[in-house]
Order: C-alpha cells, then sequence, then structure tokens
C-alpha cells in the first residue's frame, strides 16, 4: 500500500511539472516575428541557389556577404556598417562604410579586405559640430572607369541637408569632385547614380511642379551642372541641365541597366506603400513604355544577371520578415516568341507577363507555362537600401 | 483530487506567464481622465458643433506621441496628435493628424501650439482642445512615449514600409537614453522598401528638419509607420503579449478599459487597408504664420468642412 507521503510528494511533483510545463509551452507559442535574422552563412539557400551564375554580393547588418555555387560567405565583420556596394574592375568592390554621423567610400577587395579609403567624411574629434561631418552615399564608378560618382552632402545649409551627385577623380579626392546634379532644397535630394557612356541617370526627390507631394523620379543629364542653384519645389526651367525619365506620379527609383544595356529596371511606388518592379526599353535617351513585372511583394534592388539570364531582387517572403534574395528568371518578363499553338497566359499573383498574347484561338496544348519568382534564401535580413552587384 | 492539483497548477502556470501582461493592462489601461467641459473658442463659435457626436457604434481615439519625459522633466510636448475613428458598421478607420504647431485655443484657457495641451493639462486637456476645435468627439485616448514606440517595434521584429524620400537631418535630438538629452545626432534614413527597426523607425517618424512640409510631412511618416506596426502586428499571438507588456512598461497609457482594447485590436486587424482614410491638414486647410515661433495658423473655414466630410 502506498502510503500517503509518497501520493502528496507525487502530487506536488505532478503539479511543479505541469505548472511549468505550461509557463514553458504558453512560451513555445510565441510567434516568430521577433525572431532575429539568421545569419546568412548558417542559412540553407533554395536548391535552385546552386544554379545562379557567378558571384553575388550582399549586406545584412553591416556585414559584406557573398553569395555563389549556394553558399554565403561573410567577407566582412557584422555591425561594421558596410553597406551599398558597387562592382570595380578586377572583381573588386566600391563600397561604403557608416558611422553614427558620417559615412565614407571605400574600395575593397572579393575577400572584403579594404584596399583604399576613397573619402574622408567625418571632422575633427574635437568639434562637436554634428554638421560638419558629410555623408557619402551609392558609389559608382564612370563609364570610363576615371571617376567616381556618388550622393554627396554638399552644399548643405543648416537644417536643409540635400544629397548632391558629385564625381571624384579615382586617384583624387572628394575636394577635386564636380557637381552633377542641383538637387532640389528640403527633399532628401539626389541618390543612386547610374553613370553612362552618354550622362547619368539618377533618382531626384522633388515636390512635383505644383509642390504638393515629395516623389521620386529618374533624371538624365549629360554634362554637369556649372554652378550650384537652390532650388524650392521643383527645377524651375532653365536651371537645371537634366530631364526627368519618368513623372512625379510614377515615383520611379533604383535604376539598373540591363547587360546589353537596352532595358531598365526600377523601383516604382505610384504614390503607395507599395513598390512594383517595372521594366521599360532605353535607347541612350528616353525609357519606352513600363513593363510592370512584380506586383504584390515589396520589391528591392533589381540587379541583372551578368549572362541575362534574369533578375535578382530584395523583397520579405512573408510582409514584415525580414528581406530575402530572389532570382526571376529571364522567361518571366520576354515576350514568349510567337508560335504555331500560341496560349493566352492566365494572370498569376506576383508576375504580370511581360507582354499580352491577344491570340484569342485556344491552345490545344494544355495550360501555359507562367514562370514565377524564385525564392533563394529565407530567414535572413539583407539590407534592401544596399544594392546587389553580381559578377560573372 | 490528483487531476483538480494537476489543472490548478497548469492555470497557475498560465497565471504566471500572462502576470506581467495583466500588471502593466491594469497599470496602462482605464487611467482616470477628466476633460474639461467645452469652452466655445473665438475662433470656431458658430461653427464647431459643442458637444459632438459621431455615428452609433463609431469609436474615436486620440493618439499622442510624446517628447522624452527626462528632457522636460514631467512637462511633455505632444509631438505626434492622430484622431482615429474606428466605424465597425462601415469596416473604415479614418486618421486625421494635427499638426504638432496648430495654434489654437486651449481648453486650460489661453492659446497656444496645440501640442502644449497636454503639458498643461495632461490627456484631458489634450481631448478636450481637440474636441472644442475640430467638433470631434473623442471616447477615448491612446498616449506613447519615444522610448515605448521603439520597445514595440522592436519586440514584434521590426516594420516593412517605403520611406518615399530619403531623410537626412543634421539636428535630430539624441534623447533616447542615457546622457545628455539635448546633443545632436545626424540621420540619414535610405529612401524606398526597407525593414525599420524601433530606432530607425523613430528616426523616420520624428524628423521634420530636412522636409519642406515640415509637421505635415512628418505627420504622413507616422501614419505610415502606424499602418507598417498594424500590418505586423497582425501577425503576433495571444503568447507574444507578455513580451509586448515587457516592451511598453511605463510608457503607454490609456483610458479605455480591457475589454474595449480586445473588442477594437480584432476590429483594427480586420480592416482592409483600402478602408483607411489618411488626412494631413496640410495648406489650403493652414498656412504658416511668418513669425519666428513658427506656428501653424488653422484655416477653420477649410478644416471644419473637411472633418465633418471625414467624422460625421
Amino acid at each position: 500500500m502506498i502510503s500517503r507521503a509518497v501520493v502528496a510528494a507525487g502530487i506536488a511533483v505532478l503539479m511543479v511539472v505541469s505548472s511549468v510545463g505550461t509557463y514553458m509551452y504558453l512560451g513555445s507559442r510565441q510567434s516568430k516575428v521577433a525572431a532575429p535574422a539568421q545569419l546568412p552563412t548558417s542559412a540553407t539557400p533554395s536548391p535552385t541557389a546552386f544554379n545562379l551564375p557567378g558571384t553575388l554580393f550582399v549586406t545584412q547588418a553591416g556585414a559584406i556577404y557573398s553569395f555563389s555555387a549556394g553558399r554565403f560567405h561573410q567577407l566582412t565583420p557584422a555591425g561594421a556598417g558596410w553597406t551599398q556596394l558597387a562592382p570595380y574592375p578586377n572583381g573588386e568592390l566600391l563600397a561604403v562604410k557608416r558611422s553614427l554621423l558620417f559615412s565614407d567610400v571605400y574600395i575593397i577587395d572579393r575577400f572584403g579586405k579594404v584596399l583604399r579609403q576613397l573619402t574622408h567624411n567625418t571632422a575633427a574629434a574635437n568639434n562637436y559640430d554634428p554638421s560638419a561631418r558629410h555623408w557619402s552615399f551609392y558609389p559608382r564608378l564612370s563609364y570610363n572607369k576615371k571617376s567616381i560618382f556618388m550622393s554627396y552632402d554638399k552644399p548643405k545649409f543648416g537644417y536643409d541637408v540635400p544629397m548632391s551627385i558629385w564625381s571624384m577623380p579615382v586617384g583624387g579626392s572628394i575636394s577635386q569632385g564636380r557637381l552633377w546634379s542641383n538637387a532640389i532644397d528640403y527633399t532628401g535630394g539626389d541618390i543612386q547614380p547610374l553613370p553612362l557612356r552618354s550622362g547619368l541617370i539618377y533618382t531626384k526627390y522633388s515636390y512635383g511642379p505644383d509642390c504638393s507631394g515629395l516623389e521620386s523620379q529618374l533624371w538624365f543629364t549629360g554634362v554637369p551642372e556649372r554652378t550650384f542653384a537652390g532650388q524650392v519645389c521643383y527645377p524651375p526651367a532653365g536651371t537645371a541641365y537634366g530631364r526627368p525619365l519618368t513623372s512625379a506620379t510614377e515615383g520611379c527609383a533604383q535604376p539598373s541597366l540591363s547587360p546589353d544595356g537596352k532595358t531598365m529596371a526600377m523601383i516604382c511606388t505610384h504614390k503607395t506603400q507599395v513598390s512594383y518592379l517595372e521594366l521599360a526599353s532605353w535607347n541612350g535617351k528616353t525609357l519606352g513604355p513600363r513593363r510592370t513585372i512584380i506586383t504584390n511583394q515589396l520589391v528591392a534592388q533589381p540587379t541583372w544577371a551578368p549572362d541575362g539570364s534574369g533578375i535578382a531582387y530584395l523583397a520579405p517572403s512573408v510582409l514584415g520578415a525580414g528581406f530575402q534574395l530572389w532570382f526571376l528568371p529571364k522567361a518571366a518578363y520576354t515576350p514568349p516568341t510567337p508560335s504555331p499553338s500560341p496560349v493566352t497566359p492566365s494572370p498569376t499573383p506576383g508576375v504580370t507577363p511581360s507582354s499580352p498574347s491577344p491570340i484569342p484561338s485556344p491552345s490545344p496544348t494544355g495550360p501555359p507555362v507562367v514562370t514565377k519568382p524564385l525564392l533563394m534564401t529565407s530567414n535572413l535580413g539583407l539590407d534592401a537600401t544596399s544594392p546587389i552587384v553580381w559578377l560573372g | 483530487m490528483a487531476v483538480i492539483a494537476v489543472a490548478l497548477s497548469s492555470a497557475a502556470g498560465g497565471f504566471a506567464y500572462f502576470m506581467p501582461a495583466i500588471q502593466e493592462a491594469f497599470d496602462a489601461t482605464s487611467q482616470v481622465v477628466v476633460v474639461p467641459s467645452p469652452t466655445p473658442s473665438p475662433s470656431i463659435t458658430g461653427t464647431a458643433t459643442p458637444t459632438p457626436q459621431h455615428p452609433p457604434g463609431a469609436f474615436t481615439v486620440l493618439l499622442l506621441g510624446s517628447d522624452n519625459d527626462t528632457k522636460f522633466q514631467g512637462a511633455v510636448l505632444t509631438q505626434s496628435m492622430i484622431i482615429v475613428r474606428f466605424n465597425p458598421a462601415a469596416k473604415k478607420v479614418t486618421m486625421l493628424s494635427i499638426p504638432r504647431d496648430l495654434w489654437v485655443p486651449l481648453s486650460t484657457g489661453g492659446t497656444s501650439k496645440i501640442d502644449g495641451a497636454y503639458s498643461y493639462g495632461g490627456a484631458g486637456a489634450a481631448i478636450a482642445t481637440v474636441q472644442n476645435n475640430f467638433g470631434i468627439k473623442i471616447d477615448a485616448y491612446i498616449w506613447i512615449g519615444l522610448a515605448g514606440l521603439v520597445n514595440v517595434i522592436n519586440a514584434i521584429g521590426g516594420i516593412d514600409v517605403v520611406t518615399q524620400a530619403p531623410v537626412f537631418d543634421d539636428f535630430y535630438p539624441y534623447d533616447i537614453g542615457p546622457g545628455n538629452p539635448y546633443r545632436y545626432l545626424r540621420v540619414a534614413v535610405m529612401a524606398g522598401p526597407q525593414h525599420l527597426d524601433g530606432i530607425h523607425a523613430l528616426e523616420y517618424v520624428r524628423s521634420r528638419h530636412n522636409d519642406l512640409q515640415s509637421d505635415f510631412g512628418r505627420s504622413a511618416r507616422q501614419q505610415v509607420v502606424l499602418l507598417a506596426l498594424r500590418a505586423k502586428a497582425a501577425q503576433i499571438s495571444a503568447e507574444d503579449v507578455p513580451l509586448l507588456a515587457a516592451a511598453l512598461k511605463g510608457q503607454i497609457k490609456t483610458d479605455m478599459s480591457l475589454s474595449r482594447i480586445a473588442t477594437l485590436l480584432p476590429l483594427a486587424g480586420s480592416i482592409d487597408i483600402k478602408n483607411i482614410q489618411q488626412v494631413v491638414l496640410l495648406p489650403p486647410y493652414t498656412h504658416g504664420c511668418g513669425c519666428p515661433s513658427g506656428y501653424v495658423v488653422p484655416v477653420w473655414s477649410e478644416i471644419l468642412p473637411l472633418v465633418h466630410t471625414y467624422f460625421p
């Protein structure tokens, strides 16, 4: 016969186990919304990622990572402020290193080693004026490889801190730089330079011709600005050398030119909290009609594969869950080749067929094959404000 | 008996798990607020309704976001004032941002910027001032401190937003955390789709120096972050509540009861984003004073018809 003491002890143990178990069970049922992003090096990329050509470079939490053959390699320490990469000759990279009060542009090799610091935007340690420092963002090498373009916050006037596009000699300093764009006052300014043989495309922020809402536009200019001219709202006629390539209502930014130089990929918001991946033909002077390719994701940083096989971009797989690497194969946005028995594609969430196929005859060959974007990673927190670099 | 003991101990385990949330809920909710009776102001006499009403079933909340307590030693200004109307019947939410510098008669007496109402008379004065001037019946208020906003965004793992333009500010107040609260920080928030943690989300919604639209631009950014918060909050579960309660500890106050909150939260999450209307009082509803104090002059003949349209 079991004594009462044993029974009591048993019940006590059961009570402890059940109360602690309940507490732990509830804790285990917390959603994963606040789970920290996984380190790319410990993530398991999608099997399709093994087929991507070349090497991609991305940033997460201030560290630079390379991604090739389905594996990430960490090139710089986490939390070091590295962001905004751009290609440089010989497999090297331009990169921005951001500190609390300023940022500088560096050249680094493919293993993350710093080769040269190009800008020196800090001020003396005993200078307590925050505005004595400068920001440099979005560096890009010029077409002839002799100069480096960037967004740089000069000139600025007290509370007005607009970024302008500058170029500086590769072997020189920003003090030898040339002003390429006149930023609109109190907008944030001009960013994301894309140097071309014929000139420069960049993203300009303005309040529009009617001075109403703050929006982005792609602009083109063939020559540097001669002098700085302060402008409010929108460039008055004759005060800017450039011209807009997109309308203020489109809200386009993040231009990316295809390897053959004929198609521009860009992100447009159309004054909404949604971003669309849009393509347009580029003839060296103007953009052609827009084709919306991705419609239902928070898409950012479109980057063409060096072999033209598709477009990589960043977007969350679930809203709020961190930005992941995606790949959109060329078939998703290339107009289908006419065939004797064409089919009518049906709309698919997320992918808008690149051009309508208005041939009404029913297809005897079955439903169309619609190419969807491929998710390459999961659980990462890639920096969506940092352009992807994709080297062949 | 063993079964009862196990059931009781399991309940005790659950109670212990939710205890911090329950404690914070009781501390933060059902705050006693005294709303002074309306005093018609000269600027709106004959136009605003002295005792405003709203459609049956609708519920209107005044969201108040404040400066840092330590900097102003308790006399906090409300940097953000947003009227949010929930209309369950129409499944609609309307948000109206009030410029913090709006020059209005305060319920506590005198005329001043509206952000001073809370400073002079607490939530009751803020509510009464809004009711008196805008003719909108306020049913409840929610106050959240800057640190509370940072903490809650971090507690839900950050938010995804599309920042419409880059935000650069060389004189951003560096008053969160220890140290001299009068220091300045350089802020650079990039443009475009991105994931923001609490600190960077606060920088985005709080900076106004490099925005031509100043407080109006900031109001629009605040609404963007509110909607992103709502989208992310839809993903949390009941088991996350203690974590959120810890994040908000002492940084949130409301006069709503727990039962009222329990009915409003699912409603807020269920409303389609297309049915959320956002209103910011840009010109011609307001204009600058052209004076050193930089207050914003309300054009009541424009504002009140707008208010009556969106807040019938």
